[in-house]
């Protein structure tokens, strides 16, 4: 009779474990190997237009030849950066850097995952208001940021013989006028639990001065003030006016940001918004005949000229190279091609100082002088923003996460647009969400 | 001693992360938090609590059981149709598992343009016939956008249903066929007596089978609606997909999923328990 194999299931059972272990090891020493690679950059970007990948191409290209560091990229896409920056925190290899909106960034820097860039900060002279400031320190280093305005069909308009919307009360008498289903509609108005529908709300709340959080000095923290007395009517309000103006709008239950843009560019609307130039740069590609009509406006405004600001920035992880980030910070904001970088998309990444946006370098680009009026009108609305997280008062404020991660906006839009719910009742259980989520925040932060 | 290298790689890279996973439930893990600390069932009691549980876990049922019945009707349809020698009868079979064979974002895509109430060429040809005066929003509708999935998946999913069940059938007996019809049955009778009887395994399976995959359908929904709108179609996948990537708590979301597994579990227990798939099968029924 033959011997029993070597192979007996306890000795299969070791040699999982022992691969398993195996398998695991180099996870554990990466952890500490990553942040050891003085030679290596992992840089994960928002954008990832290819003309803006071509320019991170030439300049990575020119890091390295200058220091010896490699720079990888990683265009995980708008939608999905959070998650990736996430999961790669979560497996114990933070980016090196990370190019994206304050928003979410602050999130990661609350849990203490972003190392401090104070000397940067200073350096290069980042304007006071596109300041990231958490736990004293800055953890951001603000190169661009993008507004939430308005684009309308000026030939419309002309033809049918109005003037631009000053108003809430002009802007739906135009978007009724010019409201003609199922072919064109006055305006669109998204309202899906996604961030193209939370951004409008959250615009047209600042242009109503209706808030979500108030600092309580006694307190000394921001507390719910969605649904309190005197906020909740300017709420009730801009919820309102959104769903009269939904009238005119498609029924947009499930919009994201590119159905912005091509509802606009197939002729669908005479009135849309985008949170910067990108709409008129897909305008100029898919419908040129429309693009030289399509003209940028404020969102009407009602108790306030406020709008919603996006800040975009270098973010440098905690436990990384971060000496190499840093540098590689540095030789990007001093590189020649950081004005061609601005251009990769026209007027969609307005520079953070506003100087920039004077200067001849950044006003040289064939796209912008042709558009000049675009940038004029950037220029008239400049310092009229704030982002969420100051938008409450002055202190950071640390819970727009607990709203802006489920895109709570968007879902108060939807509630009254789609389910057709009353606003008051939409707002105290909006207003509920955030408190049951602030609180469980808190408990689990403690300590 | 030839299956072991291959039980050493299926245990490290499919059974250690599931073992993981499942455990990542009893313990407090965030994205941004390195730490793991032990929280024994606070996930769970957390999760119980939570109404959106209980809504995701609702909508997954309807989603599973309309999407099954679908794919069921979808199959028996078509695998009695191809069972007949009928003109082209070839040519069906192949068009009948290309869904099948689609890559599921291009579906997502696809079905995204034909059912859009603005672009979508459903909602041209309704407008055009008046059968509706404003476009439809099947996947942005509250009462439309689930149904549309259903049709869907079932449309994708059918042609499995369609393949196995003609599998079946033509190994069903004839002479039962002449049997039924020397005592006089019709086409109903045959069907109803025989043909159904024989099919009876195959039908179990394929709910089983179908149903533990709609149940855990992710990538569809995902793609076209997103569990939208207003959580219309935010079954327990999507829900746990929220939790981990909206909400960033890894160890909630594991005890969702570690939720999933026990009632999948719990139906696979029942349905080997109850209908002994391998005693009908040595049966030859």
């Amino acid at each position: 009779m033959k011997k029993s194999s070597r192979f007996t299931r306890r000795g299969i059972l070791k040699s999982g474990l022992a691969v398993g272990a195996g398998l695991a090891a180099p996870r554990i020493i990466s952890r500490r190997a990553f942040a050891m690679d003085a030679k290596k950059v992992v840089f994960v970007s928002e954008e990832s237009s290819p003309a803006a990948q071509a320019i991170y191409d030439a300049i990575n290209k020119d890091f390295l030849a200058k220091t010896g560091i490699t720079v990888t990229m990683e265009y995980p896409g708008f939608d999905k950066i959070d998650q990736r920056v996430a999961t790669l925190i979560a497996a114990g290899t933070p980016a090196e850097l990370v190019w994206y909106g304050d928003g979410s960034a602050m999130e990661v820097a609350l849990h203490k995952q972003l190392a401090p860039v104070d000397d940067l900060v200073k350096e290069l002279n980042i304007p006071e208001n596109l300041r990231l400031v958490v736990d004293g320190h800055d953890r951001s280093i603000a190169t661009s940021q993008q507004f939430v305005y308005g684009w309308y069909r000026s030939d419309l308009y002309e033809k049918a013989g109005e003037a631009p919307y000053k108003d809430w009360d002009s802007y739906l008498a135009v978007a009724k006028k010019l409201n003609n289903p199922p072919n064109q509609y006055g305006n669109l108005v998204p309202s899906s639990q996604k961030g193209a529908s939370h951004l409008l709300m959250q615009t047209m709340m600042q242009k109503n001065d209706a808030h979500w959080f108030t600092f309580d000095t006694a307190k000394n923290d921001y507390v719910v003030s969605l649904d309190s007395p005197g906020n909740i009517d300017k709420v009730i309000e801009t919820l309102d006016f959104l769903h009269h103006a939904h009238d005119f709008s498609p029924e947009a239950a499930n919009y994201s940001w590119g159905d912005l843009m091509s509802q606009y560019f197939t002729g669908r609307v005479a009135n849309s918004y985008y949170v910067g130039a990108r709409l008129l740069q897909q305008v100029e590609k898919n419908a040129p005949d429309i693009a030289p009509a399509t003209k940028p406006i404020s969102l009407p405004a009602n108790k306030s000229d406020s709008y919603y600001i996006s800040v975009q920035g270098f973010h440098v992880g905690e436990g990384s190279n971060v000496d190499g980030a840093k540098e590689y910070v540095k030789f990007f904001m001093n590189h020649p091609d950081y004005i061609k970088w601005l251009h990769s998309v026209p007027l969609h990444i307005i520079p953070a100082k506003r100087e920039t946006l004077h200067s001849k370098a950044y006003q040289d680009n064939p796209e912008i002088q042709k558009r000049m009026d675009v940038l004029n009108f950037i220029d008239s609305i400049w310092g009229k923003g704030k982002p969420s997280y100051y938008w409450d008062g002055d202190k950071l404020n640390p819970y727009v996460g607990l709203y802006e991660n489920e895109n709570l906006g968007g879902w108060m839009l939807a509630e009254r647009n789609i389910a057709g719910r009353d606003s008051k009742s939409i707002i105290q259980e909006a207003a509920a969400k955030i408190r049951k989520k602030q609180a469980d925040y808190i408990a689990s932060n403690k300590g | 001693m030839a299956i072991g290298p291959a039980l050493i790689l299926l245990v490290a890279t499919a059974y250690l992360p599931i073992a993981f996973a499942l455990t990542l439930g009893f313990f407090h893990r965030t994205a941004f938090d390195p730490r793991m600390t032990w929280a024994g069932l606070a996930n769970f009691s957390w999760l119980l609590h939570q109404p959106d549980l209980w809504a995701a876990l609702w909508r997954s049922m309807v989603f599973t059981i309309g999407s099954v019945v679908f794919q069921i009707a979808f199959g028996l349809f078509f695998g009695l149709l191809l069972n007949k020698a009928i003109l082209g009868r070839g040519l069906m079979r192949s068009l009948v598992i290309l869904p099948y064979m689609l890559p599921t974002i291009v579906i997502g895509l696809v079905f995204n343009w034909i059912l859009n109430p603005e672009f979508g060429v459903v909602n041209q040809i309704l407008l055009q016939l008046s059968i509706v005066s404003r476009p439809v929003p099947f996947f942005g509708g509250l009462h439309t956008a689930m149904p549309s999935m259903i049709l869907v998946t079932g449309w994708q999913y059918g042609s499995f249903a369609a393949l196995l069940i003609l599998a079946r059938l033509q190994s069903i007996n004839p002479r039962l066929y002449e049997a039924a019809r020397t005592c006089g049955a019709g086409t109903w009778r045959c069907f109803w007596d025989v043909t159904l009887p024989n099919l009876r395994s195959t039908l179990l399976l394929i709910a089983f089978l179908r149903g533990i995959w709609m149940f855990n359908k992710f990538d569809l929904i995902w793609i076209i609606t997103q569990g939208g709108p207003l959580k219309a179609t935010e079954t327990l996948p999507i829900y746990v997909y929220r939790i981990a990537f909206e909400d960033f708590n890894f160890g909630r979301a594991s005890a969702a999923c570690l939720l999933m597994f026990a009632i999948l579990l719990a139906v696979s227990v029942v349905y080997f328990r109850y209908f002994s798939p391998t005693k009908e099968i040595e049966v030859g029924r």
